[in-house]
């Protein structure tokens, strides 16, 4: 009875430190991560801790926390946070040779300090039945700004983190002046205040009331497989993707990425945890699980998302400018009245 | 040094701990102001105040009408179901205003549940649309009146239930029909109450985030959020919750001082319950829809749509972690409502013991954490817990940040002014003479609370720990912020699964928040069903 409510004590006060145990913070919720945190202790014997929330929260705790934190890993679905923990100067260089050895350079930090672990890409849905392949067929996000698709296109609100970095990746690639022209266009261009996430504009889309929706690719994949209902599942049936830019610099793509922060207390466990996040085994995992887009190049992508062509162009523009330019990008879509 | 100082100390030391955070927060006022501040004024500070406006004054009116109504139609009438609406009438208090808004859109979009069933009925092609899009700004007034107006129905019933029968009387003598009786003479007597409870829904209003943010209208709150998250800028977002914190402050203390000193407590040998008066026909027909179509909207058509959700996916709901999560949920609601009850009954005994106008402006400000957006609240927490550590705790080894400890402060900072509205409209009942006497008789400080006080306010301190559970279970943003490792709620399950876009899968625990949400609920609504005129003679 003593022992239980000295550990009631405990859990009260504070994070009890044990030697055996990696601790990550999180912005991805998924429940397949949970299933792989879990096998990663059964094969190391190393527990996984894990805080989730938003990544710009996460990263305000750590900077309070300082040296003090217990943070091993920072873990996150948006490249711009990323950035963010790497401006601040929390991530050390990752040396694991494995992980160095089998990601390209380009989905890696600068000197470094993170890895990413997952792409995906921001593409164009659309419905067949209402829109001709041919109209859709070598498409750039700047057309989307033509008359011709006035009140006919749906995109969610520019609060969201994805938006934003697709505006900055424009802003990297055609300049700031350029990218807020076709912004106020775009806008006008707009079937409906923007409302809703990802899924109900694939859903607009697919119920005819708009022609195109721009969305995350990985979300068909969840709608296609059945586990959120048969009525996304249908509307997830009558749509298609189309890949933007493809003969130019190619389509906008966003990673999951994970680094491990110089404060971290286990930094061995957190190096095989990083290390056990790009092996073969788990990147299959995500990509049937999470339809995401592998990051080893021998991992095909789940039956569902290569339904949709498993070999585009990505843009190649790297992290770092869309981390940078993402308070820019935020200011152009006020100023465009993108809501 | 007088004996009971620790009356007067007391309040102060809690401000001082209360208030801290949200210092923290406010200092930012004082620091440097970026150049983002130019950006936001030109382009979308004015659309955040004005729709944080309209919201604020169309949820207001919304909810005086639903909450003083009901709450006159079931103290005044008997009629059909008046016992089952008396207690039902609170139930929405169990749906937070967040799952409303996600289970509104999931029945009243284009193709959601509603329209589509209104379609298949009627046999209707897809291109028609029965009900009008949710996802704006009435949208969100009808959802944040509808989940919220049981605050106001709760006080102006219990007010309602105090007035003298002798009054009513007199009124009708004088000629006043039964609308006259309720607009001219029963309402501007509830005023005070019906304001105290007003205010907590505005506060909640204003500081919700997961409803507006649901529905992409452009607030205060999504605001500041915009400006954290958007455009890195954590120093400019807390200048804006600071602006927001010391609108509502001015708010609170406005209504603060406008209530005077007013007659509320009721003189004890004379009062007599009023006769109710029986209803047929259609007259008991209005009545009924009057009471039930609150509890619909705000009630059973969530829960029908998140059932409809938990079929679909064929739902698991007792597996381990589920179990887990509602055990967390509940012993963290319960041991926050008991803190929180204790304090509010402590302060506001020491404000009457030992009055002083400096006293009872400050303590005034305890409640202001209501008003905080929970994720500010955390933030300010969580530099506050870390200077913490680094003064004394890490010495010890022990670390205060993401323990229990700093999340239960939180809660409580966050949840204390709905256990102080209940315990100080309890204190404003008992009578003054009461203490004068017992202070005579040489009864110390702590005996009077203790022996005097408590028994009276014993339906007081249980209704301000219940309130404070129905909330704490419902928390979402401090939650996920402060809470320890591997710890999860059921908001914050729910939350995981609804930012993933989920819904089917959100349901369970969706579902379980409403259910506890319950427990404390149906406990008040038993105070309720046995404080009707008859037994009310505290």
């Amino acid at each position: 009875m003593k022992k239980i409510q000295l550990i009631l004590l405990l859990s009260f006060v504070g994070h009890v430190m044990m030697a055996n145990e990696v601790n990550v913070y999180t912005s991805r919720h998924y429940d397949s991560d949970e299933v792989l945190y879990k096998e990663f202790t059964q094969e190391t014997g190393i527990k996984v801790n894990i805080i989730s929330g938003k990544g710009s929260a996460l990263l305000q705790r750590l900077k309070s926390e300082g040296k003090n934190s217990p943070a091993d890993i920072f873990f996150t679905v948006d490249a711009g946070n990323l950035w963010k923990v790497q401006k601040e100067g929390l991530f050390q260089s990752i040396q694991s040779e494995l992980v160095l050895n089998s990601v390209p350079e380009n989905l890696r930090g600068p000197n470094n300090e993170w890895t990413a672990i997952a792409k995906r890409a921001r593409v164009i849905f659309y419905n067949p039945e209402t829109v001709s392949e041919t109209m859709m067929k070598n498409i750039d996000y700047e057309d989307l700004a033509n008359p011709e698709w006035e009140n006919k296109i749906v995109v969610r609100s520019s609060s969201n983190m994805y938006n934003q970095s697709l505006v900055a990746s424009l802003i990297s690639n055609i300049g700031e002046k350029e990218t807020e022209s076709w912004a106020s266009k775009f806008v006008s261009n707009f079937a409906r205040k923007p409302q809703g996430n990802d899924r109900s504009q694939i859903i607009a889309v697919a119920n005819g009331e708009a022609d195109l929706a721009i969305a995350n690719s990985y979300y068909i994949g969840i709608m296609l497989s059945g586990s959120a209902g048969e009525e996304q599942m249908a509307a997830a049936k009558k749509v298609k993707i189309a890949f933007p830019n493809q003969t130019n610099r190619g389509t906008h793509i966003n990673i999951s990425g994970a680094g491990i922060l110089k404060s971290s207390p286990n930094q061995k466990n957190a190096n095989r945890f990083l290390e056990f996040l790009i092996s073969k085994k788990v990147q299959k995992n995500m990509v049937d699980k999470s339809y995401e887009y592998p990051i080893l190049q021998d991992i095909q992508p789940s039956k569902e998302i290569a339904s949709f062509g498993t070999s585009f162009k990505e843009d190649q523009i790297t992290v770092k400018s869309f981390g940078e330019l993402n308070p820019r990008a935020v200011r152009l879509m006020d100023r465009s009245g993108w809501k | 040094m007088n004996r009971f100082s620790i009356w007067r100390l007391l309040p102060f030391a809690v401000l001082i701990i209360f208030t801290a955070p949200l210092l923290i927060v406010l200092s930012t006022l004082f620091g440097g102001y970026s150049e983002n501040w130019f950006h936001l004024y030109e382009f979308v500070l004015t659309d955040y105040i004005i729709s944080s406006g309209i919201l604020v004054i169309g949820v207001s009116v919304l909810v005086l009408v639903l909450g003083t109504v009901t709450a006159w139609t079931v103290t005044t009438y008997n009629f059909k179901g008046k016992k089952l609406f008396e207690w039902a009438l609170i139930l929405p208090l169990a749906i937070p205003p967040y799952i409303l808004a996600y289970t509104f859109t999931g029945l009243f979009d284009p193709f959601g549940d509603a329209n589509n069933l209104f379609r298949s009925l009627f046999n209707f092609e897809d291109s028609v649309v029965l009900f009008p899009n949710v996802r704006n700004i009435y949208g969100a007034i009808v959802v944040f009146a509808f989940t919220l107006y049981p605050y106001v129905y709760l006080v102006s019933r219990s007010a309602f239930i105090n007035q003298s029968k002798s009054m009513k009387e007199a009124a009708r003598l004088l000629g006043l029909n039964q609308f006259q009786i309720f607009y001219r003479l029963a309402l501007p007597l509830i005023r005070p109450a019906a304001i105290g409870g007003l205010m907590l829904v505005i506060m909640e209003t204003l500081s919700d985030f997961g409803a507006v943010d649901h529905f992409a209208i452009q607030t205060f709150t999504t605001g500041i959020f915009r400006t954290w998250y958007g455009l890195y800028d954590l120093q400019t977002a807390m200048q804006l919750a600071s602006l927001l914190l010391l609108t509502v402050g001015v708010f609170y203390m406005v209504e603060r001082s406008s209530r005077g000193d007013g007659i509320y407590t009721s003189n004890n040998s004379t009062f007599s319950p009023n006769e109710e008066i029986h209803l047929k026909g259609i007259k008991s027909l209005v009545a009924f829809l009057i009471c039930f179509i609150p509890i619909f909207i705000g009630f059973i058509l969530p829960i029908l749509e998140l059932g409809l959700w938990a079929y679909e996916v064929n739902l698991n709901f007792f597996n381990y972690k589920f179990i887990e999560n509602s055990i967390n949920t509940l012993t963290l609601s319960f041991i926050t409502g008991l803190i929180c009850a204790a304090l509010a009954l402590i302060i506001n005994f020491s404000i009457r013991y030992k009055p002083g106008v400096l006293v009872s402006r400050f303590s005034a400000l305890l409640s202001i954490g209501y008003a905080v957006p929970g994720l500010i609240l955390a933030v300010g927490m969580v530099q506050l817990l870390v200077h913490f550590d680094n003064l004394v705790f890490t010495a010890f080894d022990i670390v205060l940040t993401g323990s229990l400890f700093g999340l239960v402060l939180a809660y409580v900072i966050k949840t204390y002014a709905l256990a102080n509205s209940s315990i100080e409209s309890g204190y404003e009942r008992i009578s003054h003479s009461l203490d004068d006497s017992s202070k005579l008789l040489g009864s110390s400080g702590w005996n009077m609370l203790g022996n005097i006080h408590m028994p009276l306010l014993k339906t007081s301190i249980l209704t301000s720990v219940l309130l404070v559970m129905s909330d704490v279970v419902k928390e979402l943003p401090a939650t996920l912020i402060l809470r320890p490792f591997n710890f999860e709620t059921l908001a914050v399950s729910t939350y995981i699964y609804a930012s993933e876009e989920r819904m089917l899968q959100a349901a369970a625990p969706a579902i379980a928040i409403v259910l506890i949400g319950l427990i404390p609920i149906v406990l008040l609504s038993k105070m309720i069903r046995s404080s009707r005129p008859i037994e009310n003679r505290e």
